[in-house]
């Protein structure tokens, strides 16, 4: 089993829980699975095409899955998944 | 509504006049309560901008993920980011807005040669097209 960390803001859309536990062997269908039983994740987590949004990140314990093998990366028994947005800003006006 | 406790909110505007004149940030952990968010800590973060941060911040997923690990060891949870707008208003810019995330408030606090000033909190749409003002209350304590 996989633990998927949810972010607060989040919760709501999968009934309260902080985290959701799916069987998956990659992360990408570890996704697809918390999406599935919460369908309502995935409006906040993907675009119309599917896509993760562009502000997310995904991370396999402490590290970015793009660093790894993306959503084929392989998860063992006991692995932490963890949704992560990017985050940056600032006064200048582009 | 977002509501900042005072000692938190004397250490993120002391944060802000620390990095003065360049930008400061942060998480802010709290409780939800139905629409009423309280922050309890402040998170400061390095600006990990690269260039000058005279008027831009990046925060670090890595320092982000840590804050969420830190909030769930408290029995708290990561509800807001905050930064400084360096001698110019707490308005939501665009280039707040374009690297913003919908999920969580944005404290924005504006201060003016090297002193508090006022501070707004924003929402950010899901599209990033947009913010909303979020009613907020930090006390009395300005730092």
């Amino acid at each position: 089993m996989a633990k998927l960390m949810i972010p607060t803001p989040l919760r709501q859309y999968a009934d309260g829980r902080d985290t959701v536990e799916v069987e998956a062997s990659t992360v990408g269908e570890a996704l697809e699975k918390l999406t599935s039983r919460h369908a309502d994740l995935r409006r906040h987590l993907f675009s119309d095409e599917g896509k993760l949004r562009s502000f997310v990140n995904v991370y396999m314990n402490d590290e970015d899955i793009r660093y790894l093998d993306r959503d084929k990366t392989t998860v063992a028994e006991g692995d932490t998944i963890s949704i992560v947005p990017s985050i940056a800003g600032g006064r200048y006006v582009s | 509504m977002i509501r900042i406790e005072p000692v938190t909110w004397k250490l993120m505007v002391q944060h802000a006049r620390d990095t003065y004149p360049n930008e400061c940030c942060g998480a802010m952990l709290g409780k939800t309560d139905g629409g009423l968010k309280v922050v309890r800590v402040g998170v400061p973060m390095k600006n990990a901008h690269e260039g000058s941060q005279a008027a831009m911040y990046v925060l670090r997923n890595e320092d982000l993920l840590a804050a969420d690990a830190e909030a769930r060891k408290r029995g708290l949870d990561l509800i807001g980011i905050y930064h400084s707008h360096p001698d110019c208003d707490a308005y939501f810019s665009e280039t707040d807005l374009k690297n913003s995330c919908p999920w969580y408030s944005f404290v924005v606090i504006s201060i003016k040669q090297g002193e508090f000033d006022h501070a707004n909190s924003w929402l950010p749409d899901p599209d990033q097209t947009k913010a909303d003002r979020e009613e907020l209350d930090y006390g009395e304590a300005d730092g």
